[in-house]
């Protein structure tokens, strides 16, 4: 089936695009001399984004600064642009599939929260970690999935018996979904990261967040592979994978430890217990992204 | 609390000595800020006593004829009986879903039906009487086949005759299914009375954590629950404690915790188990 697939994928003409702002500000995000005013004059084309990035940038799940920003140009100086353009890419791709009615079809609401949980833990988590990751681990988590949408909405009847098997038989739905498509929600969330033109790393977090050692941004991969997990202990996961698991023995946990980050001193009963409250902050975030709470 | 009521004040003194008291016997420790707390739990006491004030109480508990006694109805007083059926739900199923099937593929594995579990702090019997259902539940049929044992031990006698009474109200039994309610408890107005074939799982004994050589005893269980009792002790007693609880696990075993509690600064011994909404310390 993996050629159909591929095949098909190829013919279909509606496939999601991002707005060509967002494509333009992930093109100049490359470029080697960007100012923040071309990076702030671009935004601001899309007011709406421009609100969004700010509520986000001042949300307390994002927690970057104590006092609050109260403008673009201010966020871009105090954040620095890579930050800036990754929350723009987390917002615009959410934006783009909450919209499209021709998206997920699949237990819509629990896959979003998986996401954004994802996104959201794993930005607490580099904060334990104390590295400086610029909010990519937040965009990471957030896309990480990406995949899972074009099958259900292209590949509805398959992915829904691949939803199914996963949760019989207790396996990841990568598995299920490699027995019934030949092909994974990795692989095809990895191809339209091409097609979008998003940052390698991200292609790298879709394509191997289930497998940490084999990515080329290893510690980016890592961090939300074990975002991803951390899910699950709090409910938010998706799919039908055993949800039991010893984070130390985990491949993303053992990759964090080979590079020198010193994870003895994390303390992981503490972390994970504040996990507890990620449900308002998964709302929070869900609601500034698909502009719910405008004008609020 | 009733209008005869009167709170006894207690000095700087007196708290030192009855608070050292209450450690060195019991390995309870009332920190400095919670002097108030042991002034409400004691004030009874005294009044029972028809003593006048904390020394006078010191020195019966030190010297006194009723002595003895007299201690066990201080345990009473200053050990906390806060339990329920099925409390803390995710850790319970956690235990259902994963811990003990875990543990009984482990026990297979080595060509043995037995299993041996230690509620640690049992209070007055909700925590090891469910850890009877749940293995109840787990086993079904296969049960008959299994020798299944289940160590409940408390500081506090007067907590373990209520655990010995077996006999609960529907407050107790909140977070319980209901179906479960039907199959292992008799039911009369306000009150359920768990069953014989749950009860006789059960061994309740006196145990104090302080008194480590009989601590030291405790061995080969699978899993044991120790909620909420470690938040009692100070940080020597609690690193000793846990490395006997560590002692006392076969390989392969579970400890839980309280909810909230963390073994963190305490001891790497342990592999940490993430389940959902529920964390365990498995021995290796």
């Amino acid at each position: 089936m993996k050629d159909k697939v591929l095949e098909r994928l190829k013919e279909i003409e509606d496939l999601p695009t991002l707005p060509e702002v967002v494509s333009r500000i992930i093109v100049l995000a490359q470029a080697a001399d960007v100012s923040i005013r071309e990076l702030s004059g671009i935004i601001h084309e899309d007011p709406p984004l421009a609100a969004k990035v700010l509520k986000v940038a001042n949300a307390p799940y994002y927690r970057c600064f104590l006092k609050d920003i109260d403008s673009l140009d201010r966020a871009i100086i105090l954040l620095g642009m890579e930050e800036i353009v990754n929350i723009v890419m987390s917002i615009s791709v959410i934006s783009v599939f909450i919209d499209n009615s021709r998206g997920i079809r699949f237990k819509r609401k629990q896959f979003w929260n998986h996401c954004v949980a994802t996104g959201i833990i794993a930005r607490s988590f580099v904060r334990e970690l104390r590295a400086k990751t610029a909010g990519k681990e937040f965009v990471g988590g957030l896309l990480h999935d990406i995949g899972k949408i074009l099958l259900d909405a292209y590949f509805h009847e398959p992915f829904m018996d691949a939803y199914e098997y996963s949760l019989e038989n207790r396996c990841p739905l990568f598995m299920a979904e490699s027995r019934i498509f030949g092909i994974t929600h990795m692989e095809i969330g990895y191809l339209l990261a091409l097609k979008w033109g998003l940052p390698q790393y991200l292609g790298d977090i879709i394509l191997n967040h289930h497998w940490p050692d084999r990515a080329r941004f290893k510690d980016m991969v890592a961090i939300v592979s074990i975002a991803n997990l951390l899910t699950k202990a709090g409910n938010y996961a998706y799919g039908g994978e055993k949800s039991s698991f010893i984070l130390s023995d985990q491949n993303g946990w053992k990759v964090l430890g080979n590079m020198g980050y010193s994870l003895d001193r994390l303390d992981v009963e503490r972390f994970t217990l504040s996990m507890d409250n990620v449900g308002e902050d998964v709302d929070s975030y869900i609601s500034t992204a698909s502009g719910d709470d405008e004008g609020r | 609390m009733d209008s005869g009521y009167t709170k006894f004040v207690m000095s700087e003194e007196e708290f030192r000595l009855l608070r050292d008291f209450i450690y060195e016997n019991s390995g309870i420790y009332f920190s400095d800020n919670k002097k108030d707390l042991l002034e409400t739990r004691l004030s009874l006491r005294l009044k029972a006593n028809k003593l006048k004030d904390y020394k006078e109480y010191y020195y019966m508990l030190r010297y006194g004829q009723q002595q003895s006694r007299e201690i066990k109805a201080l345990y009473d007083s200053v050990s906390t009986n806060e339990t329920s059926f099925f409390r803390s739900p995710p850790q319970i199923q956690a235990l259902q879903e994963y811990a003990l099937p875990d543990v009984v593929n482990n026990r297979l594995g080595r060509g043995e039906k037995v299993l041996r579990m230690w509620s640690a702090g049992c209070s007055t019997g909700e925590e090891p009487y469910t850890m009877a259902i749940v293995i109840k539940e787990v086993l079904k049929e296969k049960f008959p086949e299994w020798d299944v044992k289940i160590l409940a031990s408390d500081i506090s006698e007067r907590a373990l005759s209520s655990a010995r009474r077996a006999e609960y109200n529907s407050y107790s039994l909140r977070s319980m299914p209901d179906e479960l309610k039907h199959k292992y408890f008799e039911n009369s107005g306000n009150t359920y009375r768990i069953k014989d074939e749950i009860k006789k799982l059960v061994e309740l004994q006196y145990l104090n954590f302080a008194d480590s050589k009989r601590v030291g005893l405790m061995r080969g269980f699978d899993i044991v629950f120790c909620r909420n009792v470690l938040i009692y002790f100070d940080d020597v007693l609690r690193k000793r404690f846990v490395s006997q609880l560590y002692d006392s696990l076969i390989p392969r075993g579970y400890l839980f915790i309280g909810h909230s509690e963390s073994l963190h600064n305490i001891t790497r011994a342990f592999k940490l188990v993430h389940f959902p909404g529920a964390l365990a310390y498995k021995k290796e």
